[in-house]
């Protein structure tokens, strides 16, 4: 066992858990943060886990919580200030970029980033930044359509 | 943009912003493995790792001793407390061998996966380790494989119990006599024996489908008084609970069914009825504490979301100039095993078979199929149910009669199309209504054949080798019940509760479970338009079998068919009444018709000064319902049940187009464009969404996804580093058009959409790859089309030198 | 699909602290965990079980990219630090274009060059292409002696280096090249930025004639791992650099090694494919060498 603090989205959580604990699993099962899913087993393709580590994306499922011990994470619980969503988040909702919702939050939390670093993408940068995440609903383009959108909107 | 209507009576066809959404991008849903109870236990499966092999002895002692486990059980448990799998509920109308299974292994496991014993614990990482510990002595036997090699005789066989592998036969032309079967036979070979122009070819598929990003999972909940709750992945939550009273001998009425408002996408793989619900439940109730199982991605891909895997050899007759005569087909698909429950493997190749003609008249058609039993896991359905290589198959035969003829694709398809509808295939499928030839003549605007033609002989003569390709789809617009009463004993009627409250806000109850195809959203643009009210006002609650009527399941595009249709029905069903007290209050004599509901008030047309706000009237009715018409009593709440007159279709067509290199077989994608006949649209957002996720699906199957087993039988790909999804950069935009014709059979002019869709893409993708390559001959028969393969048939065209 | 119990995670401060806490434990019982992206694969599998996790996320010598007298890249420094630097010159631009495709974002903020060359998975780009730049390991030892090792000799076969249990890698470093030197790497996948079935390593130096005066070929994704391709950097050395050189030595390539079949690629698909990469590649690295 290990005891670990990690603040998630501003808050510090002080727990003790086995050192095997994927971080996944503390932030849905110890913190109660369920908007970061899991979809493959233990290959880390999937990208449904990611979250944000000192502000970068990575996947949650690929790190044990004890890694995460001292680091701040956000997660997509954390992205909306209040009620007011983030310009990618509006323009997943206006461009309908999500069907099934399961993929999305590891969506929201790469491009999130990819956004900081690249804000004026082009759609095959779109594309590339998105081969971590995979979806099985939306053939992607809606999604392509709202991170292009969330760009533009930003300028 | 969504833009917001102006007038209530726009929500229908606007392009609202889901109602789903704003749970769901701030990590607010909550799917299956969000929902923790009170002590919830976790469960592990052991499962065989042989595709064949007698259990000899099972020790679970080290597993059980382990810290942390509460219990382990076996296929004994299971076959002395349980009944089987092979319950009436579950089994179709057609005659096939249904193998008896249980909800665990007994004696012998028949495919890699086969679950053999469970863990149940205190910690899903401490189940883990126990099911590490279990230790199963099997003795192994030869393995079948091939569906052919399945069919010969003395083949080794899958179920001891049963005389052979032919799980299913049947011949779907000619009538319901072998006489009658042989003497269509007879008749379509003398078409073939004078036809111009003969196509005969083998096309083989390979076992894909598909894979929700959520996994299944089922948590079960017992209670001495109220009997049993299961939190199940289901899009049939309905027919689920039927399963489990039977299977489990629990009173029908003590058993609840909820599929979670939020779910990962289901694309037919949460159809079935899964003998590991069984298990769970069972665990519940013998342990009398919620237990929860959440399917690995390794289990999910070891064990379902395995379709297609089928051999068709097609022969197809035209005349030189190009006109279709007759088809004859002999499909052999591969079942595994054959034990799911509603679909048991074979039901979809029975529909690929029925869907085989496609949008073309034939004069004549021989259509047979069997459905051999193999040592892998069973087929389960997959968007396209069913048809995805008898569609490939009959797609790519058009091309190649077209090459035959020196005659354009396009050409010859528009040639063939069904000119008018009604129409009934030589499979005896009903197409109720539409206009291929609409449909067709929008996508060949959008797609432009002749420019592409220059471009192409521009680009050939710079080495540069681009192709364009097409191909088309009927598609079920839900399943009505003289289909699905055979095919899953099951009803097709939509079903949906319309309650209103004091405040005039609509609840509306469906019992079908959606898994991200946004029913919230689109019905409430439904009732919101024929109350005249705002969306916002309105709340669906879907998939629980305590408060939801009866539905057969979120299943072959049942949304804008049925599901759509009853809510409607049952919206008008509370207008009659709203406006026969409303007429009684104001003092005039009015039907229905002559009022008006809008912007929130009902009014009546003759005279626009009399009227009421929406919200006071249904106040009145409920709330204070005194001085009503004679004979009326209070309350506003119905229930309506449609069925269409007539089995339903939608209708689609492609066109790819495609650049090969021809050094190394890579191609790209460079267009895609769709025309589709999707009825009168609720929400077009939604639709288009519909088919961009069904298109890429298509391409994912055909070009990246392959299920493959060794040998032994033992399954490879069961994970994502080799099951292989396309990824946002490996697929192309998708350019929409929308040549609809409403749907004369629903009270909306609505189609269902998007379940089918999928089926047509891989013929019009190696359509394209093929007009690319005319010049070296090449042909594609075989699924998947990947890089090394193309090359390969380069190499042997002598396109390529090293 | 979880980790077996592990014992003790361990966050060492110091070099000496991460070398001595894996001398603690009986050989194979507890690892290095650097950025994780195939251990915790390995680990979720359950195909490693290790006691103990020696995190070596706060040990900064091991970051980071140094550029004196050739060039030293830390064994913690991650792929996306590697894509995006600007301090790699065009004789190991190699090492961009391979770290730029691993993967994908969230492996590159995370993933690591030396724990891709210690893992040395046979499909994997990083142990390639050190290979092919002909880079050094800098190992540490439990007892505080070092010792370096080319890539050469540390890449023994897939799954299998030449680092000792007790020893830790710190660095990898690269000679300074002469001038007129430059590398370039290429990886066909079925899907985009997929591990690779066949990759490309090419690193040249061109003469003031402008022949080829010398070249390290490896390549990525084959059964038996990294390896070098001699039979085509011999042909490749002296030559002219045209098209023709550039194929000749190709093929000799594709006649001396063992391509596998799989149901991605055949064997003959795999030769083709060190034909068309190692074509494009051949090119890319002698425009870098030209300084174009």
């Amino acid at each position: 066992m290990k005891t670990i603090s990690v603040t998630i989205n501003g808050e510090a959580y002080v727990e003790t858990v086995p050192v095997r604990m994927l971080l996944v699993d503390f932030i849905r099962e110890k913190c109660g943060l369920t908007g970061t899913h899991v979809s493959c087993t233990y290959e880390g393709v999937c990208g449904a886990c990611t979250v944000q580590l000192n502000g970068e994306a990575i996947k949650s499922c690929m790190m044990l919580a004890a890694q995460a011990d001292g680091h701040r994470v956000t997660t997509v619980e954390g992205l909306a200030n209040g009620e007011e969503l983030t310009p990618l988040q509006k323009a997943f909702k206006a461009h309908h970029g999500l069907q099934c919702g399961f993929c999305t939050p590891g969506i929201l939390m790469n491009m999130t980033e990819f956004l900081q670093k690249n804000p004026r993408p082009t759609d095959d940068e779109i594309r590339r930044g998105l081969v971590g995440n995979l979806c099985r609903c939306t053939g992607y383009v809606h999604i392509v359509d709202a991170v292009r959108a969330a760009a533009n909107s930003a300028t | 943009m969504a833009a917001i209507p102006q007038d209530s009576k726009d929500w229908m066809g606007a392009r609202l912003e889901r109602k789903e959404d704003l749970r769901l991008i701030t990590g607010h849903g909550k799917y299956v493995a969000d929902i923790v109870l009170p002590g919830m236990l976790h469960a592990a499966f052991v499962r065989s790792d042989h595709a064949h092999a007698k259990i000899k002895r099972i020790d679970t002692t080290e597993a059980a001793a382990l810290p942390g486990v509460v219990a382990v059980f076996t296929g004994d448990e299971f076959k002395d407390h349980c009944k089987s799998m092979r319950q009436p509920v579950l089994l179709p109308n057609l005659p096939a061998k249904y193998p008896l299974y249980y909800a665990l292994a007994i004696d012998k496991v028949k495919f890699h996966g086969d679950p053999v014993a469970v863990i149940i614990a205190r910690d899903k990482y401490v189940a883990e380790d126990a099911a590490e510990l279990v230790v199963v002595d099997y003795a192994e036997l030869p393995v079948v494989l091939d569906p052919e090699a399945a069919l010969e005789p003395g083949a080794v066989r899958v179920h001891d119990d049963e005389a052979d592998n032919e799980m299913f036969s049947m011949t779907f032309t000619g009538g319901a006599t072998i006489e009658e079967q042989d003497k269509n036979a007879a008749e379509v070979e003398k078409i073939f024996q004078s036809a111009d122009v003969v196509v005969k070819e083998r096309f083989r598929v390979h076992r894909t489908g598909t894979t929700p990003m959520e996994t299944r999972g089922v948590l079960a909940e017992w209670s001495p008084s109220d009997g049993l709750t299961v939190y199940n992945t289901t899009q049939r939550p309905h027919i689920d609970r039927l399963a489990f009273a039977d299977i489990l001998d629990i009173p029908a009425e003590k058993v609840r069914v909820i599929a979670p408002r939020d779910m990962g996408g289901g694309f037919g793989l949460k159809a079935p009825f899964y003998r590991e619900s069984i298990v769970i439940a069972y665990a519940a109730r013998k342990l009398k504490r919620p237990v929860r199982w959440i399917e690995s991605r390794y289990e999910g891909l070891m064990n379902i979301g395995q379709e297609r895997g089928q051999v068709n050899d097609l022969e197809v007759a035209a005349t030189k100039d190009g006109k279709l005569l007759a088809l004859r087909n002999r499909g052999v698909a591969d079942c595994g095993t054959g034990q799911i429950g509603v679909y048991w493997g074979f039901v979809m190749p029975f529909l690929g078979a029925v869907e085989m003609p496609n949008a073309y008249t034939w004069n004549a058609g021989d259509v047979r199929l069997k459905v051999a039993f193999t040592n892998k896991a069973c087929l389960t359905p997959s968007r396209a149910f069913g048809h995805f290589p008898t569609r490939f198959a009959i797609e790519r035969a058009v091309d190649m009669v077209a090459r035959k003829c020196s005659l354009e694709p396009a050409d010859l398809r528009r040639k063939n199309l069904v000119p008018k509808l009604p129409y009934t295939s030589v499979t005896g499928e009903y197409y109720d209504s539409g206009d291929f030839l609409k449909v067709w003549d929008s996508l060949m605007v959008k797609a432009d054949l002749p420019a592409f033609r220059r471009e192409q002989a521009t680009a050939r003569a710079a080495g540069r080798y681009l192709g364009i390709g097409f191909g088309c789809g009927v598609e079920l617009s839900g399943v009505a019940s003289e289909l699905m009463v055979p095919m899953e004993n099951q009803p097709g009627y939509g079903a949906a509760t319309v309650r209103l409250d004091p405040r005039g806000k609509a609840f509306i109850f469906g019992g079908d479970a959606p898994g991200g195809q946004g029913h919230e959203t689109t019905i409430s643009q439904i009732v919101a338009a024929t109350f005249g009210i705002s969306p916002e006002d309105t709340v669906i609650t879907t998939g629980d079998t305590g408060t939801t009527p009866f539905g057969s399941g979120t299943i072959g595009a049942r949304m804008g068919s049925y599901f759509a249709s009853a809510v409607r029905k049952a919206c008008d069903e509370l207008k009659e009444k709203i406006t026969h007290v409303l007429a009684h209050d104001l003092g005039v004599r009015a039907t229905v018709e002559e009022f008006a509901f809008t912007n929130g008030e009902v009014i009546y047309a003759r005279d626009p000064a009399k009227r009421k706000g929406f919200r006071e009237i249904v106040e009145r009715i409920i709330m204070f319902p005194v001085n009503l018409p004679e004979g009326e009593v209070g309350g506003l709440e119905s229930t309506a049940f449609f069925e269409a007159a007539k089995p339903m279709i939608c209708f689609n067509a492609d066109c790819c187009v495609v650049e090969v290199d021809i050094t190394n077989g890579n191609f790209k994608i460079q267009r895609w464009v769709t025309s589709e006949d999707v009825g009168n649209v609720i929400n077009p957002m939604i639709v288009d969404g519909q088919m961009h996720g069904a298109i890429v699906q298509g391409l994912s199957n055909a070009i990246f996804e392959e299920f493959i087993y060794n040998e032994q039988g033992q399954q490879l790909t069961a994970d994502f580093e080799h099951y292989k999804l396309a990824t946002a950069a490996d697929v192309p935009t998708i350019e929409i058009t929308y040549a609809s014709t409403p749907c004369p059979h629903t009270p909306l002019g609505t189609r269902g959409i998007g379940e089918g869709r999928p089926s047509a893409v891989s013929g019009a993708l190696c359509n394209a790859l093929c007009d690319a390559l005319s010049l070296f001959n090449i042909e594609i028969t075989e699924l998947p089309i990947r890089p090394n393969v193309l090359w390969k048939k380069l190499q042997a065209a002598g396109a390529v030198t090293k | 699909m979880y980790p077996a119990p592990i014992e003790d995670y361990i966050r060492p401060r110091t070099l000496a602290e991460a070398v001595s806490a894996l001398a603690r434990y009986a050989p194979g019982e507890a690892v290095f965990l650097a950025g994780g992206q195939s251990l915790m694969q390995a680990m979720k599998s359950r195909m490693v079980r290790p006691r103990c996790i020696v995190d070596l996320q706060t040990l900064t010598e091991l970051k980071g990219i140094r550029i004196s007298d050739g060039l030293a890249i830390g064994a913690m420094t991650r792929y996306v630090e590697i894509a995006e630097s600007q301090a790699i010159g065009p004789a190991y631009a190699a090492l961009q274009d391979a770290a730029q495709h691993v993967g994908d974002r969230q492996v590159r903020n995370r993933g690591t060059l030396g724990g891709s060359v210690c893992w040395n998975y046979l499909a994997s780009c990083m142990p390639a292409v050190t290979l092919g730049l002909g880079g050094t390991m800098q190992l540490l030892a439990a007892n505080g002696k070092t010792r370096a090792v080319s890539a050469d000799d540390f890449l023994i076969a897939p799954l299998e280096t030449a680092r000792a249990e007790d020893e830790l890698l710190t660095s990898i470093t690269f000679p300074a090249a002469p001038a007129n030197t430059g590398s370039a790497y290429k990886k066909w996948g079925l899907v985009t930025d997929a591990l690779p079935v066949v990759g490309v390593c090419m690193q040249v130096t061109l003469n003031a004639a402008g022949a080829c005066s010398a070249a390290r070929i490896a390549l990525s994704g084959l059964s038996a791992g990294a390896q070098r391709a001699p039979a085509g950097e011999a042909l490749l050395v002296g030559s002219k650099v045209d098209e023709s050189a550039m194929k000749r030595a190709l093929e000799a390539i594709v006649g001396s090694v063992d391509a596998q079949s799989d149901k991605w690629a055949d064997t003959a698909y795999r030769h083709q494919l060190i034909r068309t990469l190692g074509l494009d590649v051949a090119n890319s690295a002698f425009a870098r060498a030209r300084g174009v």
